[in-house]
C-alpha cells in the first residue's frame, strides 16, 4: 500500500475534529451579534455574565456524564426526577435528622449513583429499551420525591450547602462554575484516557464489534448510567443551594436541557461520536440563549420550545452533514416534483385546510363565551 | 513445505440438534502457506472455521497443534494459542482511530501515581510499526477515525490487530475481499502474500475463485458438509475446482 503525503489531507479533514466545537460557537456568536444589537446594554453586564454562568453551572456535571450516555446509544431521561429526589432526601436527612451537612451531600451524590444503577441494570438486565427504561423510572423517582415531600418546600439550609450552589471564591469563579468546569475536566480524562472513555465510544459506534472483541459492554453502559446517575445528584444538591430551597417538582426541564446541549455540541444521538468540549460549549450556549429570551422579557414557557427546536435543528444538520451526497440532485423543485413528496404535500395541504375550516366553522357559529373559573 | 502441519483437524463431525453440519471432516494448515477452504452456502466452511478459532467444540474429532492435542472452549482460548481470525465485517469501531481499534479489548496501559490509564502514545507508535514491519503499510495519518480510511486500510487494521500477538501462528480470514473493489483487492492479496512469508498459516474462505487462484497454494473444497476434495492450486483448474464445488457429474 502506497505511502501518501501528509499534504493530501484535505481541508475537511483538517476542520472535522473541530466541527463540533466550531457549531455552538458560530450559535454563540450569532446570539451575542442578536444580542448586542437588541438589548446591548442590559445583556452585556458583569451581572449578567454571572447570571448566565450560575444557571450554566447547574447544567454542567449532567452535560459530562449526558455526553457518555449518548456516545453509547443510551439517553437517560430520568435525570431531573434524580436531582429532585436526591435533592429531597438531602433537605430531609439534613434538616429533619439533623444530619451533617457534608454526609447530606455525600449521601445526595450516592444515592444519584445508586438510582443510575438501578437505570442501568433496568435497561441491561431486563433489557427494557434505554427511552422506555429511563422514563419509567423518571416516573418512580418524581412520584417517591412526591410522596416524600407531599407539597412541601424545604427552605434554608446550612451554609455549605448554599456555597455548592450559589457560592463565589474570592479570588476566582463562583464555586458552582468551578464545580462544572472540574467535572468536565474529569470528564475529558475519562473520555481520553480511560478503558471507560474508550469502550464509551467503541459501544456506541459499534456493538458487535465491541462485543466480539471482548469488551464487557454490559458493565460498561451501567458505569455510564452510573456516572449520569451521581452527576444528577451533584446537580439536585448544587440546585438545592442555588435556590436555598427544594421541592418535589423541582428541575422539570432538566432532561431535555441536557440532552439539548451535549446534541448541539456535536455529540451524535447515533453513537461513537464524543465531544466534551461541544457539550461544554453546548450548556454555555443555552444558558446565554434562555438568558437572552429572559433579557428580551419573552415569557418563561418559550424555554421549553426553544430548547425543543435547538434539539431538532441541530440533530438535522449535524445528519446532513454527515450525509455523502450532499448536493443532492437537481435542487428543491425537483424534490418536491416526486411521486413521494407529491403524496405528502397533499397530505399536509389537507391537514391545514381542515384545521382552517374546523376554525372558520367554529368562529361562524360561535355563541356565549363560558368563562373558566 | 511437505513437513508436518501446524494445526491439523481429523474427522471434525459437527452436529446442531438433528441437523450434521459437518461429516469427518479433515484439514490441514501449514506454515508458510495459504490454504484456501471453497464452498457453496452451506457447504460447512464457516462451521468448520468456527471449530478452528474455537467458537464452537466438535461434536467428534480431534485437532492437533503442532503435535499438541488441541482443546480450546472459546475464542480467547484460540487466540492465546495463536490461532485467530479476522472476519468479513472485521469487528472496528469506525469511530475510533486505528491505534485505539487495533488495541480495542487489550489497550496498553500506564500506571500514574498508583492509577492505570490509556497509554495512547505508546499504541500508536505500536500500531504504526506493526502496520509498516509486518504489512508493509502506511497510512497518512493515524489521527483519522478509522472510518475514513479506505476498505483496504481498514483491512490491514483489522488483520494488524491479530498478527500483533506475537504467537500468533494460524490466521483465518474469512471473505476479506467480499467487500471490496478491483485495487483494494489486489492489496488485500498482497498483504496476505506478505502474512505468507512471515511463515504465518494463512486459511482463507473466499466465493472468489480469481482470489483463490492468486494467492493459495492449495484448495480444499466443501460441499454439503464434507471435504469433497483438496487439490494443489498449481496443479488444478477453475474448471475443476467449480465442478467439485457444485458437485459435478458425482452429484445426484
Amino acid at each position: 500500500m502506497a505511502t501518501t503525503a501528509a499534504s493530501t489531507i484535505t481541508i475537511k479533514e483538517r476542520i472535522d475534529p473541530y466541527l463540533a466545537i466550531l457549531g455552538p460557537l458560530a450559535m454563540i456568536m450569532m446570539i451575542l451579534v442578536f444580542m448586542g444589537i437588541a438589548e446591548p446594554a442590559r445583556y452585556f453586564r458583569l451581572s449578567n455574565l454571572n447570571i448566565i454562568l450560575l444557571e450554566a453551572a447547574l447544567y454542567l456535571p449532567l452535560a459530562m456524564a449526558m455526553t457518555f450516555v449518548i456516545t453509547q446509544r443510551g439517553i437517560d431521561l430520568s435525570i431531573g426526577s434524580i436531582a429532585a429526589l436526591t435533592g429531597i432526601v438531602m433537605a430531609f436527612a439534613i434538616k429533619s435528622y439533623g444530619f451533617p451537612a457534608w454526609i447530606g451531600v455525600l449521601i445526595a451524590i450516592s444515592l444519584g449513583a445508586t438510582l443510575g444503577l438501578i437505570n442501568g441494570l433496568v435497561i441491561t438486565k431486563f433489557r427494557v429499551p434505554d427511552l422506555i427504561g429511563t422514563l419509567a423510572m423518571d416516573l418512580v423517582y418524581r412520584g417517591f420525591a412526591l410522596v416524600l415531600a407531599k407539597g412541601l418546600v424545604l427552605a434554608r439550609f446550612p451554609d455549605l450547602i448554599t456555597d455548592i450552589g450559589r457560592g463565589r471564591l474570592s479570588w476566582f469563579l463562583p464555586i458552582p462554575v468551578t464545580i462544572g468546569i472540574v467535572t468536565f475536566l474529569i470528564g475529558y480524562f475519562l473520555l481520553k484516557r480511560t478503558h471507560f472513555g474508550r469502550y464509551s465510544i467503541a459501544i456506541g459506534s459499534n456493538p458487535e464489534a465491541a462485543e466480539m472483541t471482548g469488551i464487557a459492554v454490559d458493565r460498561y453502559k451501567i458505569y455510564a448510567y452510573v456516572l449520569m446517575g451521581a452527576a444528577a445528584g451533584l446537580a439536585g444538591v448544587m440546585l438545592t443551594g442555588k435556590l436555598n430551597a427544594i421541592q418535589a417538582t423541582s428541575a422539570p426541564y432538566f432532561n431535555l436541557h441536557v440532552i439539548a446541549a451535549v446534541v448541539v455540541g456535536g455529540t451524535s444521538l447515533f453513537g461513537g461520536r464524543a465531544s466534551m468540549l461541544g457539550s461544554f460549549a453546548g450548556v454555555l450556549l443555552l444558558s446565554m440563549m434562555i438568558n437572552a429570551l429572559v433579557t428580551l422579557r419573552i415569557e418563561f414557557f418559550w424555554q421549553s420550545v426553544a430548547s425543543g427546536v435547538v434539539i431538532i435543528t441541530s440533530v438535522a444538520f449535524y445528519t446532513w452533514l454527515q450525509k455523502k451526497d450532499r448536493d443532492g440532485a437537481k435542487g428543491i423543485m425537483a424534490a418536491l416534483a416526486t411521486p413521494e413528496t407529491t403524496k405528502l404535500l397533499r397530505l399536509v395541504g389537507l391537514l391545514l385546510a381542515t384545521l382552517l375550516l374546523l376554525f372558520a366553522f367554529g368562529y361562524v357559529f360561535s355563541g356565549e363565551t363560558v368563562p373558566s373559573g | 513445505m511437505e513437513t508436518t502441519p501446524i494445526v491439523s483437524m481429523r474427522a471434525i463431525t459437527k452436529r446442531f440438534g438433528g441437523v450434521t453440519a459437518l461429516e469427518a471432516v479433515d484439514l490441514d494448515a501449514y506454515s508458510g502457506e495459504v490454504l484456501a477452504i471453497v464452498g457453496d452456502n452451506g457447504a460447512g466452511k464457516s462451521t468448520l472455521i468456527k471449530i478452528l478459532t474455537g467458537v464452537y467444540q466438535p461434536t467428534s474429532g480431534d485437532m492437533d497443534l503442532d503435535g499438541e492435542p488441541l482443546v480450546m472452549n472459546s475464542h480467547s482460548d484460540a487466540i492465546e494459542k495463536g490461532i485467530d481470525a479476522v472476519y468479513q465485517t472485521l469487528a472496528l469501531a469506525d469511530h475510533l482511530d486505528p491505534a485505539a481499534n487495533m488495541f480495542l479489548g487489550s489497550e496498553l496501559t500506564t500506571s500514574v501515581l498508583g492509577f492505570s490509564m490509556l497509554d495512547n502514545a505508546r499504541m500508536r507508535r505500536e500500531t504504526e510499526r506493526v502496520l509498516k514491519e509486518r504489512l508493509g503499510v502506511t497510512l497518512k495519518s493515524l489521527d483519522v477515525p478509522t472510518e475514513s480510511l479506505s476498505g483496504g486500510q481498514r483491512q490491514a487494521v483489522a488483520i494488524a490487530r491479530a498478527v500483533y500477538h506475537a504467537d500468533l501462528r494460524v490466521l483465518v480470514m474469512d471473505e476479506p475481499t467480499a467487500a471490496l473493489g478491483p485495487q483494494e483487492t489486489a492489496r488485500t492479496l498482497a498483504l496476505i502474500e506478505t502474512l505468507k512469508a512471515q511463515d504465518l498459516a494463512i486459511i482463507l474462505i473466499s466465493h472468489s475463485l480469481d482470489d483463490v487462484f492468486a494467492v493459495s497454494d492449495r484448495i480444499q473444497v466443501m460441499r454439503r458438509g464434507q471435504r469433497v476434495g483438496l487439490v494443489k492450486t498449481a496443479e488444478t483448474t477453475r474448471e475443476e475446482v467449480l465442478g467439485l464445488i457444485v458437485g459435478g457429474a458425482k452429484a445426484a
